[in-house]
Order: structure tokens, then sequence, then C-alpha cells
């Protein structure tokens, strides 16, 4: 049902070529990549056999240093180690600011989103994670054998719009085509779901190093859908590490730190919060932490005590999502992610608090990963039988801002997406030709509790007398959690122009302006690679047409409609075999905006034919809601 | 968009007769078929325009099966066929005894923090308002289906009325178990 296949120039698509796509969990402590090789979906190590990534980049000496050895200074460099950036995607300087005092950052005092201040100069999130992922890409082609055609990345169910924008714009820095942003309990849901065979509802409680989500989901015949999801962006294992750090300090007689010693305080609580998981009793000896340092003997209960009201509170996260999933059963299985669910009191807590014996049998850190290899093996073609599909949420209601700073919701929280919804507005002003939209995240009724997404200016507005004007403006979710907006002004059907300008992250010219300096960066010849890859758009939007033409083309076109396309083709056909790449690549638009309808037509023809195709009854024998 | 599927409307986009009354286990059997086409996962690798399409289709689907798998929102929407919109409805004239009922209970539930057990009277006001959203839901799928469209939409208000009650109620019921963890 394909219009336009991917193939190389001039071949025709092969069914049976395997496409190479990779699972990216981008996590706060650690990242990893995975794969579906041989049917099985594994993570993919690097040449010393470690899976795990730590998520650090050192900016300490010239280019950026990522994993094991960047974190090894971490003590000595700690502006300059960035650990757990993930916190900081997205989010603007008043929200990072308790985070950085704790992390022995310097925020750079600019509007808008954060930067870090590095010996190689201001550093955003984004950035420091595309480190993180370059070095996942370039593991990946080595251990597959070649160039990716996509990846999957994993986000946090919780994250809003701004944090998931910040997440893609990291990966398209690090040069990955992104086929999905996948949350992260649903990549482990499916991980589990497909080894098992699971019918039933689904409990994923997520407990990672920065992040804690929870999401339910029923599993039917192969689709997953996405009941309800909630957590917490600011909670997670470091948090533990955090709580026992201060408790040792404590018991130190509360010396005063260099930010050295603080890091190294934090990955000695961290150390001994691990062993705890094993031992009853530890001893930490702090002179590793600062000279003169005692030994410090702790208990497992007495570090149970000081974790005790995290861990409350992803329960009250948990029982908030149950409501949102109007369950009218119990959860069937609970299935545990994140290496802090390691900690034997968050597994006994989880499992007395849904009443099932949590399930552990996948490595909780890798889980994701695996999972969202299998999406992306899906998403690139390699498994075109599969039936499962995944139908995700939306984490946090989205609304506008209305008179007297309140906030009206557009999409309550728990919505399936994709999803699409409409406003109309008009003016208040006799002539006004322009109108301010205030886009914010959030379930609170005042807009300065909710997260600032973005301004909306509406230009182009015909000038009429006010009220006269009725403009609807659309709201659209994507598949990735992605808001897109559109306006219409009705009476006249001028279209007015959205200009977006992102509360905290990056413009769409900004990305683009780091991809093109991380190019110049590199020594190919810019103008050669660019050639080529307008021509190769080309000669895949033409092999397309081709055999859209050839199945459907008599059945779906007119003789004239069907000339017009041809002319086109040929057109394009003689500018392939010449340099002009703007030529090229304007006549590849021109093309495929005069394939659209006729793709469109095939589109519903497929659906139609599908749809009729099955009986809803050998579809489904009578299952029960 | 132009795709002839979604001239229908959404009884018939998901095969179901146009009624109150709604086959459950039928209606999310068909969402998960027509999600299964549909949904912009199965054009990942396809043309952005055929994304983009995806996405409004799949968008429909979704609207589609959240207004009939709720009641209230079914109700409104069969009432909207008929040409009564939600403004209509909500001008409705509501009779004092209903009224009056109304305001009981609204007062039962704000005079619940004084209480030594506001738990056991919360479940009992939880259960009261269930069972008059019930009654209402019969009547109003007996007069829509009799074709006295303002009968129906009589009865639709008072669903909306019950509707936001019910739902502060379970809010508070929430907050209340929340305080007791």
């Amino acid at each position: 049902m394909a219009l336009m296949q991917i193939a190389e120039p001039g071949q025709s698509p092969l069914p049976h070529t395997v496409r190479r796509a990779v699972g990216i969990d981008l996590g706060t402590t650690n990242s990893l990549v995975a794969a579906v090789r041989g049917g099985r979906s594994q993570v993919l190590v690097d040449e010393s056999g470690a899976a795990m990534l730590p998520s650090v980049v050192s900016y300490a000496g010239g280019s950026p240093q990522v994993g094991a050895a960047a974190l090894a200074g971490a003590a000595d460099h700690p502006a300059d180690t960035l650990v757990s950036v993930k916190r900081f995607m997205g989010r603007g300087q008043k929200d990072a600011l308790a985070d950085a005092a704790r992390s022995h950052y310097q925020l750079a005092a600019e509007e808008g989103f954060v930067r870090f201040v590095t010996r190689a100069g201001k550093v955003s999130p984004v950035e420091a994670s595309a480190e993180i992922l370059k070095v996942l890409h370039r593991r990946a082609v080595s251990t597959l054998g070649g160039d990716l055609d996509g990846a999957v990345i994993t986000v946090p169910a919780y994250f809003d719009d701004a944090q998931r924008q910040a997440t893609k714009d990291a990966a398209k820095l690090a040069g990955l085509k992104v086929l999905r942003l996948l949350n992260e309990p649903t990549a482990a849901a499916v991980a589990y779901g497909l080894d098992a065979g699971e019918e039933g509802v689904i409990a994923v409680y997520d407990l990672g190093g920065g992040t804690f989500d929870i999401s339910i989901l029923r599993l039917h015949r192969g689709v997953f859908e996405v009941l309800a999801t909630g957590g917490d962006t600011v909670l997670g294992g470091d948090d533990f590490d955090a709580a026992l750090a201060a408790w040792l300090r404590q018991q130190a007689g509360d010396p005063a730190l260099s930010a050295g010693e603080a890091r190294a305080l934090q990955s000695v609580a961290r150390a001994a919060k691990e062993q705890l998981s094993a031992d009853e009793r530890v001893s930490v000896d702090l002179s590793r932490v600062f000279a003169g340092g005692p030994a410090v003997e702790i208990s497992r209960d007495t570090f149970e005590g000081l974790i005790q009201p995290l861990v409350k509170q992803t329960l009250r996260a948990c029982r908030r999502c149950l409501r949102d999933a109007e369950l009218e059963q119990d959860v069937d299985n609970v299935v545990m992610v994140g290496g802090s669910t390691r900690v034997p009191l968050v597994r006994a807590a989880v499992g007395d608090f849904f009443a099932r014996e949590p399930l552990v049998d996948i490595d909780p850190d890798q889980v994701v990963a695996v999972g969202a290899a299998i999406q992306a093996d899906i998403l690139v073609g390699n498994q075109p039988d599969g039936e499962l599909l995944l139908l995700d949420v939306i984490p946090l209601s989205l609304g506008i801002e209305t008179m007297g700073g309140l906030v009206e919701k557009i999409v309550p929280r728990n919505t399936t997406i994709p999803v699409t919804r409409a406003q109309e507005f008009t003016t208040y002003k006799d002539g006004q030709t322009a109108l301010a939209v205030h886009i914010v995240q959030g379930e609170r009724e005042l807009v300065d509790d909710c997260r600032s997404l973005a301004r909306f200016e509406l230009r182009g507005i015909p000038p009429m007398v006010a009220g006269a004007a009725r403009i609807l403006v659309t709201y659209q979710v994507d598949a990735d959690g992605l808001l897109n907006v559109s306006a219409t002004e009705e009476t006249t059907g001028a279209e007015a122009s959205v200009t977006v300008k992102p509360s905290f992250g990056l413009s769409d010219d900004e990305v683009a302006t780091m991809l093109t300096e991380s190019f110049s960066h590199a020594s190919e010849d810019m103008s050669a690679r660019q050639l080529a890859e307008t021509r190769l758009s080309g000669w895949q939007l033409l092999d397309g047409m081709r055999a859209a033409l050839e199945a459907d083309g008599d059945a779906l076109l007119t003789a004239e409609e069907r000339a017009e396309l041809e002319t086109g083709m040929t057109r394009l056909q003689e500018l392939l075999n010449t340099e002009d790449r703007e030529a090229i690549k304007a006549q590849t638009e021109t093309l495929g905006r005069q394939s659209e309808a006729f793709a469109a037509r095939r589109m519903d023809k497929s659906i139609r034919q599908a749809l009729t195709g099955v009986s809803l009854e050998s579809l489904d024998e009578g299952a029960p809601q | 968009m132009s795709s002839p599927d979604f001239k229908q409307n959404y009884f018939e986009l998901f095969d179901l007769p146009v009624a109150f009354s709604v086959d459950t286990a039928a209606l999310g059997a068909r969402y998960r078929q027509l999600q299964g086409e549909m949904h912009p996962d199965r054009y990942a690798g396809k043309s952005d325009l055929e994304q983009r399409l995806a996405v409004q289709y799949s968008s429909r689907v979704n609207e589609a099966y959240n207004t009939l798998r709720h009641p209230l929102s079914r109700a409104l929407y069969l009432l909207e066929l008929v040409g009564i919109s939600g403004e209509d409805v909500s001008r409705q004239q509501v009779d004092g005894g209903f009224l009056m009922m109304q305001m009981e209970l609204r007062e039962k539930l704000e005079s619940l923090g004084e209480l030594v057990d506001p738990d056991t009277v919360l479940e009992h006001l939880i259960t009261e308002i269930g069972d008059d959203l019930r009654v209402l839901r019969g009547t109003f799928a007996t007069a829509y289906g009799a074709g006295e469209h303002s009968a129906a939409a009589a009865a639709c208000v008072k669903m909306q009325y019950l509707d936001k009650l019910l739902r502060e109620a379970e809010q508070l019921e929430a907050e209340l178990s929340e305080k007791r963890a």
C-alpha cells in the first residue's frame, strides 16, 4: 500500500531487505542502545563488553568526552562534568536552579532555557545529550555494520512537550533519524508483553535515576493501549543517593565540602545504596571523600527509613494513576523498570500496593531499550505481519491562557494520541489583524502554576469589524506527543500564519544552525553531501510514483491527472542527471505536492480494503472489555 | 479530509447502530481494528503526506471512540446528530424537584469535611448519584429511541448536572484517601 517506498536509487524496493533500526534509552544516569538481531531484541555492547553508557559528558579537556572516562573525572572537574543532564532537558532557568545548586553547575544567566558554563564554553542540555547519543549511534553503526535507517528514542511518559522536543532535537544533532519518541513504561511493557504473550492489564513502575513514571496499560491481541500515566519528572534514585549522602555527612559532623568532595560523597553514597540491596549493613569510608573522614556504618533499616518518604511519594502517584485508568478489574501484572527498583524496599512496597509479585525477569536497566528496539524494528518495516500496535496518551493537559491568567483546557491528560482539537476565536477590536495565544501544559487552574510551552502569534487575519472574524485554531498532538498548531480564518478562508516561540528550548532555526555548525566541523565536502541527499530523495519519489502509477494509476486517476504527473516525473528525471541541486529540490517538492491527492486516494482505498476484508467477528471473538 | 470513511458519523465509522445503548466489546474491538489500519505507526516509513493523513485519520478515530465510550458525551453527540447543539442542551429548563435534589446533594458534599466519618457518607453519596444517573440514562435512551428529542435533551441536561457532581465527589474521595495514605 505504499506510495513512496524507500529504496536505493534506480533499484526496485526489495520486500525482504532487513533495515537497521535501534532503540535508545537515553537515561538520566545510564544510556543504552538495543536492536533486534536474529529475531531477538538485545542490547549492544561497546568494545569492552559494557552495555551501559554512563550519561556523563565531560568538557574538562577540549573536546567532549562521554561515559565511564568522563565519570571518572567528575570529582576533579565538577563544573565541567555534566551528569544527569536529562533533568535539565527542555526546562527553564527557574525550574533548573534548584537542581543546579545540588549538582554544582554554573548556569548561564540568560533568558529562556538553560545553558551550562563549562571550560569549553556554554553548553545546552540538548548538545550534551547529543554527545551521548553520538556515542551510541557510532556503537550501533559499527555493531550492525552500516548506517541506521532509524531510531526509537525513549522518554519518560511524564515528559512535557518541551522536554520531548528537546530530546528529539538532541537525536537530530546526533545524526539520528527519529522514527518515534516512545514512552519508557510503554517500551518496558512491550519487552515483557511480547515475550510472555500476556493479555490483560499491566502496571509499569519505572523508577530511574532521575525520574519516576507509572503507567497502566491494557494488552489485547497485540495492541497496547495506555489507559493512564503519571509520575514525577524530578524524583528518582539520585534522590536516594542524595538522602543517604546528607545522612552520611551529618554523621561525620556536617563538614563543609568542596564541589569535588560533594560529588565524591554522592558516588560513595550510591555505592553504599547498591551494596545495601544485597547486604544488611555496610561500612562507608568517608576518608575517601575528605581528609580525616570517619568510617560510618549504616544498616538497611536506617537506609530504608531515609528513603521511605520518597517511596511513599511514588505510591501516591500510582494511586492517582490507577484512578485515572478507571479500571473495573485488578492489575494482572506489574513490571519493574529502572535500576532503583533493585532496592528491596521498593520491590516490597510496590508488591504490597498492587498485591502482585512484580516481574523482574528482564534486567530493569535494559528492559526499556529492549522494548524500544522491538518498536523500531516494526516501524522500519522489518515485521510486515506484526500485529503490535502502541496506543499512547498525552501525560499532561494542554491548555491556553484566558482572561485573568486562567487556563482553559484543550486536551485533558490521558487522552489517546494522536489527537486533534479545534477552537474558535474572534477579534475584539475593529480591523484587528493579529491575535496572541499562550499555550501551557499542566493540571492547575492558574497559568502561573503550569509550564509555559509556547506563545503563538496569529497574523494576517483579514481586517473586519470586531467579533466578525472566526479564527479556527487547530491543535494537533502527534504520535510522539508533540504539539503542532495551525489557524484559518473561516469566513474568508485565509490561513493565518502561526509563529511559534518555544518558551524553553530551541526554535527550528536554532536546531538548523547547530546542525550546520556540526556538519562544518566534519571534514567532508558539504555541497557534495547535500547534492547526494537531494538526489536520493528525488529518486525515491520517482521510484515510489512509478510503482504507485502501475498499481493504481488507471483506477484512481483521470487521463489528465495522470498526464500531468507523468510530465512532472519526466522533468524530475531530466534534472536528476544534472548537478543543479536547487532545481532538483524544487521539482521534487513540486511533484510531491502534485501527487498529494493521488497519495490520499491510494491511502483511503487501502484502508477501506483492509477494513472490509476482515470481519469484526473473526478479529475478536466476543472478547469482553 | 476527503476520505469517504470520514463523511460517516461516529456510529457508522464504528459499525454500530445509531442508538444510546452501545455494545462496548464491539466498540473496543472496532477501535483497535481501525487504529490497526490508520495509526501513524503504520506509516512510519511512508511519505510525509501519508504520515500527516494518518495522524488526521487516527485522531478522528480517537475522537469518535472517546465520544462513544462515555455515556454523557455519547448522549450529547446523539442530540447533535438530530440538530440539538450542546448550547441548546444547556439552555433546557430543569424542573424544580430536580434542582432541589441537586442542591441537597451538593450541600451534603460541601458539609462532608465536618463529619467524623466522611468516607461512609461519601460512599453513600456516590452510590446515590450513580443510581440517579443510571435512571436518567434509561430515560434518555427510551426518549431518544422514540424520537422524542426534547425529552431526551431534558434528560441529558440532568445527566450533565449529575455527572459534574459525581466527578466532584470522586475527586473528594481521592483527596480523602490521599490524606489517609
